[in-house]
């Protein structure tokens, strides 16, 4: 029995040298060389209305973000902010935002996306629930500052952007979220864990981010539009929808394509997914 | 970072080490060995590092128990142990049999949640001088299951392996081919899990031990 605890004790002095939460973000270099070079020309924008813009966020880390539009758009009209997906910097989602750019007609919303700690130029890495709040947070401060209401504000989270939504859609927020789209999302870190290794496993066991967007969801009293695609390997199908379903907020919409995986927008075609954003956003 | 990631969930597979003993040791022998297993991940492998020791208790009972030193780096103390029992001895071309039973227990560093797997597994092996052969299915029984979110869970995570091991007086080396939890499809984000027929994982596993 000694010997047993003996060798529990030391695998617990052992334990806890690394933690997955941060080799889950893949953040990377990145260039922001946000041009209409290697843009379809249907999703050109007017280069003098690209901005790039810096928040502080915590003590120490810088956010780079980036606005679409004019200024006077923030104070008077509606505004998208893109909570990018799993790639190394905003410069993977330039086309997304260029569509969102076009979406109703040319510049007829601002857009606007930014990097986490550690993806792109931002400073600092991305660790946990707190990590992506703070930034998500910064960010949201910026657009206050200018005069974004909550009315005029929707949030597209793509796959990893589902993190930082789903806790500010419940309430974290300095703009209360009435417009929440949800494309390919996440579920909750248990689910990551447990499909990874066949067990019922606690996220516990890898990570301290302990995302649940079933929780999150449940809380959130606003709109929802949920995107998702049934090929998807990477945020499966059937947990999304157990997570997304607990909304019981105003409206709730979902449009789930059969033949669809992870990049839901190459795979249903630029025009499908714009439709339907701006049906909900017009809702 | 992506392998940092993908090490990290490997660790905590169902049997994600080869078979520790098949054919009984000597009573009073001890073995001591470490374990490398390779799950496969996308196009190549995980090193995965394990440390056992075995005792025979008996002619026909050997007892064991190891620790996964890669899931305790990530914060999960993922300790193991049970006993082999032998029911006949390899005899030319008829394969011996054991059967084993033990468990497994994982607690997490963090918060110091804990899962415990029972395990049951039955081997048939050819001894022939040093050499053995065997054939082995186990499976971890998951009385947790209910746990899991949105009712995923399952109760057996069952895995299946060949190896060779070569046993010579104190040395003894080992190499299994396994599938493990061929019943689930098991995804691990950004990353293909290469499977059988679209469920589970498999990977080349070694062993290496000094016997006493």
């Amino acid at each position: 029995m000694k010997k047993l605890l003996y060798i529990f004790s030391s695998a617990l002095i052992l334990s806890s040298c690394a933690d997955v939460g941060s080799a889950m973000f893949f953040g990377g270099e990145g260039m922001y060389a946000f041009t209409n070079e290697n843009l379809d020309s249907a999703i050109h924008v007017d280069e003098s209305k690209v901005h790039l813009f810096t928040v502080p966020s915590g003590d120490q880390d810088t956010i780079h973000g980036l606005f679409v539009g004019d200024f006077s758009q923030i104070q008077n009209d509606t505004i998208i902010l893109y909570l990018h997906g799993n790639g190394p910097s905003m410069d993977g989602f330039w086309t997304a935002i260029a569509n969102l750019a076009n979406v109703g007609d040319r510049h007829r919303y601002g857009v606007v996306m930014y990097d986490y700690r550690g993806f792109g130029m931002s400073t600092g890495s991305t660790r946990n629930e707190e990590t992506m709040a703070a930034d998500y947070d910064a960010v949201a401060k910026w657009l206050a500052d200018r005069g974004l209401e909550p009315d005029r504000m929707v949030v597209f989270a793509n796959s990893l952007g589902s993190l930082p939504a789903g806790p500010a859609a419940a309430g974290g927020s300095r703009i209360p979220i009435n417009k929440l789209v949800m494309e390919v999302p996440q579920s909750t870190a248990e689910v990551i864990v447990q499909n990874a290794t066949g067990l019922s496993l606690p996220s516990s066991m890898l990570t301290e981010y302990n995302f649940d967007l079933a929780e999150d969801m449940a809380a959130y009293t606003g709109e929802l539009l949920w995107l998702h695609g049934y090929l998807d390997d990477v945020a499966p199908v059937a947990s999304a929808r157990a997570a997304m379903e607990m909304h019981e907020g105003s409206f709730y919409k979902d449009s789930v394509y059969m033949d669809a995986g992870h990049g839901l927008r190459w795979d249903i075609g630029a025009e499908e997914w714009e439709r339907i954003l701006h049906e909900f956003m017009l809702h | 970072m992506k392998k940092i990631l993908w090490i990290g969930v490997l660790a905590l597979f169902a049997s994600c080490a080869p078979t520790k003993i098949v054919a009984p040791l000597e009573e009073g022998k001890v073995q001591v060995g470490a374990t490398l297993g390779q799950p496969r991940i996308n196009d190549g492998a995980l090193p995965l590092i394990g440390v056992y020791g075995a005792k025979g208790i008996t002619a026909s009972t050997t007892a064991y128990g190891s620790a996964q030193v890669t899931s305790i780096l990530f914060g999960a103390i993922q300790l193991d142990g049970g006993v082999v029992k032998g029911l006949r001895p390899s005899q030319g071309f008829m394969p011996g049999l054991s059967y084993s039973y033990g468990g497994n227990v994982l607690v997490s560093s963090r918060d110091y949640a804990t899962r415990i797997y029972p395990e049951a597994g039955i081997n048939m092996f050819w001894k022939e001088g040093s050499h053995i052969f065997n054939l082995s299915a186990n499976s971890w029984v998951d009385p947790t299951w209910f746990l899991s979110d949105f009712g995923q869970g399952q109760i057996l995570a069952p895995s299946f392996g060949a190896g060779y091991r070569f046993r010579y007086k104190w040395i003894e080396f080992q190499a299994e081919y396994k599938l493990l939890n061929p019943t689930k499809e098991l995804m691990v984000p950004q990353a293909t899990v290469p499977s059988t027929f679209g469920l589970g994982g498999r990977g080349l596993y070694w062993g290496a031990a000094l016997n006493f």
